[in-house]
């Protein structure tokens, strides 16, 4: 004799079966113990223990956002700190173009570290910064190094209040700063990368 | 796993508008069930926290877009069931594990006294993930394709077959029928 398959079943229990399917199930003992036991079965996993996480997930989800807050902040900033170094670059090449010739090499030097960091940064996207899951530890590391990033581009925004011979020195510094903080937060990053064979 | 989680509305508008308290209270709220989700769904504990992780993160960037229709744990759930299917895609992409292929099945004898728990443990996780989001979460199979990425009757014969294997590892016997 010819039973319902546990296709059948599902169908019957879903209220969908065959026609065939329907009329058997009235007359077969064996086949109304399967559907009963499938009704069991479904009605003991709805009865299954919940899990429970075994650690804490929120301490990294939070470090996560915060970090994406500070880089949002942070590329504010950066662009702020840009026009003002775009306005105070003109300033100083109308107003005083004799301390452009006697700082040649710091300015060769800005130039190369805002090239490094610009670089730096579009390393940086290869790394799918959004859309990785970061532990703990690596998140509250990349939230740090985004925070004093973030202090340094504020600085650099209010550099253009500074009298305009001292400042060349002080923008190299920071913009060298900046480089490193760059190199250690792309580092931290690959590591991760790697970490999850990405 | 049955949720009835309330959410204020007043909670929800203050995780809208980025109020770090208030989007500590929504993960607090939804951290159990969405774990219990993913871990029911896949094998490795350790997937199952990183699927929590990666839900919340979606959530915190996202909430904004929940426009309260219909009940905030749908909305979650929706994200972590997607996430936890993702990574079960991504895992057969790299491992090219077969779909019909049960990892665990080999060392547990058929007909073995198991309870339904530790056979449901041994159950391919795309097996697992149909049978979960159907039976227990009830989703229907038009919309457990959709998630997947696959047909309507790839849902309803995963689900028949991971049936037919858990009755066989639990050694029903119902009337000796053979399915």
């Amino acid at each position: 004799m010819m039973h319902c398959t546990m296709e059948d079943l599902g169908a019957l229990r879903a209220g969908e079966g065959s026609v065939w399917a329907r009329r058997h199930i009235i007359t077969c003992a064996i086949c109304q113990a399967e559907l009963e036991a499938l009704y069991q079965r479904v009605a003991q996993l709805k009865a299954l223990p919940t899990l429970r996480p075994p650690r804490d997930r929120w301490p990294a989800v939070r470090a996560v956002m915060n970090s994406e807050r500070a880089r949002r902040r942070r590329s504010r900033s950066a662009w702020g700190g840009t026009l003002a170094a775009a306005a105070l670059l003109a300033g100083v090449l109308l107003v005083q173009p004799s301390i452009l010739g006697q700082s040649g090499n710091l300015h060769a030097e800005l130039t190369q570290a805002k090239q490094q960091s610009a670089t730096l940064e579009d390393s940086l996207q290869h790394y799918d910064v959004d859309g990785r899951v970061l532990s703990g530890h690596c998140a509250a590391v990349v939230a740090e190094l985004e925070d004093r990033i973030s202090d340094i581009d504020g600085t650099l925004a209010t550099l253009t209040q500074r009298n305009v011979g001292e400042q060349d020195a002080e923008l190299v510094k920071l913009w060298r700063q900046r480089v490193g903080l760059m190199r250690e937060l792309v580092t931290a990053r690959a590591t991760r990368a790697r970490y999850v064979g990405l | 796993m049955t949720v009835s989680l309330a959410v204020p509305d007043v909670l929800v508008a203050r995780a809208q508008a980025g109020d770090e308290a208030a989007l500590e209270a929504l993960y607090r709220a939804f951290e159990t069930p969405v774990y219990n989700l993913a871990r029911r769904m896949l094998r490795r504990p350790e997937d199952a926290e990183d699927v929590l992780q990666e839900t919340f993160l979606e959530v915190v960037r996202n909430i904004k877009q929940y426009r309260g229709e219909g009940h905030l744990w749908g909305w979650v759930r929706r994200i972590a069931s997607t996430k936890a299917l993702m990574r079960i895609r991504r895992d057969q992409l790299r491992a090219t594990e077969s779909l019909d292929d049960e990892p665990g099945g080999r060392a547990m004898h058929v007909g073995a006294n198991l309870d339904l728990e530790r056979a449901f443990e041994v159950l391919s996780e795309t097996s697992r993930a149909v049978v979960w989001l159907h039976d227990v979460e009830g989703y229907t199979h038009e919309e457990i394709a959709e998630q997947m990425g696959r047909s309507v009757s790839f849902s309803k014969s995963q689900l028949a077959r991971a049936h037919a294997r858990l009755r066989r590892m639990l050694n029903e016997d119902v009337g000796g029928a053979t399915l």
